[in-house]
């Protein structure tokens, strides 16, 4: 053997193991069966874990893994012959030892495992932090089971889960000002990529001639409402309200939010109703107009919700069903 | 002996000898026949169980004691369900007197000071328009004390209107038009009250519809051309009020007032008669009326005499062709019936009121038939007081009534000067929503009458003011009196 082709050898062989991704058309088939059968059926067959992943997890470990020490190879030879180059070469390939990264590499879910010990570890780290009750801890999206097994490609068993999510949530429930940030980065691998309140409304805006605008529904009816200030002049589809609501009641629901509010006179309204009939036209303007007056005066909010103008009424006509004479009435039963 | 022996021995024999053998065996012979059942009397019919009959269907009930136990509860005399239809309530006992309720003198109905106030109507004022039915079933009156009326801003214009028409002895025609509930009846009556108190002569038809719908008789007015109908008894009746509203105590303007002309009236006038006199014979001989009225009008329209006020009420009815056939059956056009026609010619400026006079229409959202030319006009009028060079233009889509289009052709044209009469002549009223301070004064005045138990304050007022489409009178009664909880 030429000398230095070992050392490539092996160079290339532990390059191999390390990065080398496994290939893509058995994963693949590997997912089909797994649509098939339950997800008791999946073999553990763990990918190399990225680089990335074992910075975040391991490096920064609170009770790190260490390895048994490196054999020292060199001294051994050096004792005998030195002479001897090729022999030597032999032998060095014969005591070669590859370490794990994880010591849980041997286990049937290593990734599961080194999550757990790691939360473990963590919490036994952070035990001593105050707490806030968990009602008050903000809100967060855990990963469901599901999502925790695809990312991790390992048949977690769900009980097991459940007692890594105890850990999580009681991590979670540390004051947040003294949350600390190894603890805050270990939480979003577990947390769903999209959170409670990501999704932020575009905030209303009150336009060159002093419009602001809400939209409201209310069964089948949709309203658009624009109010600006003034003194309580209100127009529905070009119409005064006593000429398009015949009703008095429809006409008090119309401009709820502004009566219940004491601003009827502080500001007008033009809205523009379609769909349904006059109840539900009166109670989606409810809402249109609620909205629309939140964006002049937002501190309103509450005074507005104990009105009832905030929440959208979401029942509509159930359809009716084959079978039966109505959504739910049966037929009247004969006998034969 | 088996039967089928026997019947054997039948077949093996001729059929003559076969009967001959049967009648031996039976003496009698009975033939086929069915005349014994046809004749035979019937059979008495089974009782059977029919079905139920039908929902709606009158049967006859005879069962015993059963009609006698039944709702004896008294049903109204004939007539009396219709008299308490058309009856005007115009008091309420048990509201409160209003303690600062002043009457209508004839400085407010000339001054504008007045304006914001309630206004109580006075005794007479009130018979006079009860007399010429200017009080309708479907107005609040019944929730007071006394008759009293807001004088809002339409009410102050169309004062200063009398005043231009009394002053300057002009011809002003005005059309009342506005949304539902808005007033615009109740502002021909603050009109009517006003010409009242000012000791006008009024004349008012009050209701279009009573006109047209063929419920009175009829008859061609000879030597009319082109025909024109005449209505005896309608006549007698308006004739019978024109003199009741017009002749009250503090005015005997008919009474005191003589004939001067020499009217060829088919009954004989006595000597000296006075205008009274004249209008009676009318009323006593329906057949006189027509001529009658036009005698009375000519006397009217002497100088010296005072301003008239001409009204109608529910305009639209007359605006279209009547109930009334002709001789041809074919439908009399509204303007072809002769009172109809006198006040057309009035209100259209082909004729005029030489001691000057306003005449009065009022339109009706309740009870109005489709009239495309007339709401085209109001819309003409409307739009020019806003900008006399956008006016809308005729939907040549719509079914049009050129003699309608003819009589309102003074609104139609960009400027209101150009029409017959001069500046203004014929206009239109919108009857709009009251102000804030007119819908404050009038709930006041709806509390202290004890009909609305609420603090009027600004909050109250502007939530009211709100809810009934920007001031509709009518609906802010409805809100804060009528449908007070």
């Amino acid at each position: 053997m030429v000398r230095g082709e070992l050392s490539r050898s092996i160079w290339a062989a532990a390059e191999g193991l390390l990065s080398a991704p496994r290939p893509q058309c058995t994963r693949t088939m590997r997912y089909v069966q797994r649509s098939m059968r339950p997800t008791t059926r999946l073999i553990s067959t763990t990918r190399p874990r990225s680089a990335e992943l074992m910075d975040e997890t391991l490096t920064t470990s609170p009770e790190p893994f260490t390895a048994a020490s490196e054999i020292n190879f060199e001294d051994e030879v050096e004792d005998e012959e030195a002479a001897k180059q090729g022999k030597s070469d032999q032998k060095k390939l014969q005591t070669l030892r590859i370490v794990p990264a994880s010591p849980s590499y041997f286990s049937a879910k290593p990734t599961f495992t080194d999550d757990w010990i790691h939360l473990s570890a963590l919490l036994r780290s952070v035990a001593t932090l105050p707490t806030v009750p968990n009602s008050e801890a903000p809100r967060v999206a855990w990963k469901t089971i599901d999502q925790y097994r695809i990312m991790t490609n390992e048949p977690v068993k769900t009980q097991r889960y459940h007692k890594m999510m105890h850990i999580l949530k009681r991590l979670n429930c540390i004051h947040p000002s003294l949350m600390p940030e190894q603890v805050r980065t270990a939480m979003r691998r577990y947390m769903k990529d999209s959170q409670p309140g990501d999704v932020v409304p575009a905030p209303g805006v009150i336009d060159e001639w002093g419009r602001a605008r809400g939209v409201g529904r209310r069964k089948t009816s949709s309203a658009v409402a624009w109010i600006v200030e003034g003194e309580g002049e209100v127009l529905v589809n070009g119409k005064s309200l006593s000429q398009f609501f015949g009703r008095l009641h429809h006409r008090e629901s119309a401009v709820w939010a502004l009566k219940a509010t004491q601003r009827l006179d502080k500001y007008n309204i033009f809205g523009l109703v379609q769909g349904g009939g006059s109840t539900g036209q009166a109670e989606a303007l409810t809402l249109a107009v609620a909205k629309a007056l939140l964006v002049h005066e937002p501190a309103l909010k509450p005074a507005l919700r104990r009105a009832g103008c905030i929440t959208r009424d979401p029942r509509k006509v159930e359809r009716k069903k084959t079978g039966h004479v109505k959504a739910r009435k049966m037929p009247t039963w004969v006998k034969r | 002996m088996p039967p089928s022996t026997c019947l054997w021995t039948l077949t093996q024999r001729s059929p003559e000898t076969a009967v001959r053998f049967l009648s031996k065996i039976h003496p009698q012979v009975v033939y086929f026949s069915t005349s014994q059942a046809r004749y035979a009397n019937p059979s008495p019919k089974k009782k059977t169980m029919t079905a139920a009959p039908k929902r709606g269907t009158k049967t006859l009930n005879t069962k015993k004691g059963r009609s006698a136990a039944q709702d004896t509860g008294k049903r109204p005399a004939p007539g009396d369900r219709k008299q308490a239809r058309k009856r005007i309530v115009l008091t309420n006992d048990n509201a409160l007197a209003v303690a600062s309720l002043k009457d209508m003198d004839k400085a407010d109905t000339t001054s504008e000071t007045s304006q914001g106030q309630v206004l109580g109507i006075p005794e007479a004022t009130v018979d006079a328009l009860r007399a010429v039915e200017a009080f309708k079933t479907t107005q609040g009156w019944n929730l007071f004390r006394r008759p009293a009326t807001l004088m809002r801003k339409e009410t102050i214009e169309l004062a200063k209107v009398m005043n231009e028409a009394e002053g300057q002895k002009r011809t002003l025609r005005r059309i009342l038009s506005g949304e539902r509930l808005s007033g615009k009846s109740t502002l021909l009556l603050q009109a009517l009250s006003m010409a009242f108190v000012r000791e006008w002569v009024v004349i008012n038809l009050p209701e279009a519809q009573d006109i047209v719908n063929a419920h009175t008789e009829y008859a061609p007015l000879p030597d009319s051309q082109p025909t024109q109908y005449t209505q005896d008894t309608y006549m007698a009746n308006l004739l019978g009020q024109i003199l009741k509203a017009n002749s009250s105590a503090s005015n005997p303007f008919l009474a005191k007032t003589q004939v001067t002309a020499n009217h060829t009236l088919p009954v004989a006038l006595p000597a000296n008669a006075s205008l009274k006199q004249l209008i009676e014979v009318g009323i006593v001989s329906p057949e006189a009326s027509w001529p009658v009225f036009l005698a009375l009008w000519r006397e009217l329209t002497q100088p010296g005499r005072p301003p008239i006020m001409l009204a109608i009420d529910g305009t639209a009815h007359v605006m279209k062709e009547s109930d009334y056939l002709n001789a041809q059956v074919k439908p009399i056009h509204s303007f072809d019936l002769a009172i109809v026609r006198h006040f057309i010619d009035h209100l259209s400026g082909a004729k005029s009121l030489p001691n000057g006079g306003v005449v009065l229409a009022a339109t009706s959202q309740s009870n109005a038939p489709k009239t495309p030319a007339l709401d085209f006009s109001i819309e003409v009028a409307e739009a020019r007081r806003v900008n006399p060079n956008n006016i809308p233009r005729w939907n040549p889509y719509k079914n049009i009534d050129p003699r309608v289009m003819e009589a309102f052709k003074d609104l139609h044209s960009p400027t209101a000067e150009n029409g017959a009469g001069g500046v203004n002549a014929m206009d239109v009223i919108k009857v709009g929503g009251l102000s804030k301070d007119e819908a404050r004064s009038i709930m006041e005045y709806y509390a202290e009458s004890g009909m609305l138990r609420a603090k009027v304050d600004d909050g109250f007022v502007t939530e009211k003011w709100s809810l009934a489409g920007m001031g509709n009178i009518g609906e802010l009664e409805r809100a804060s009196v009528r449908f007070r909880i």
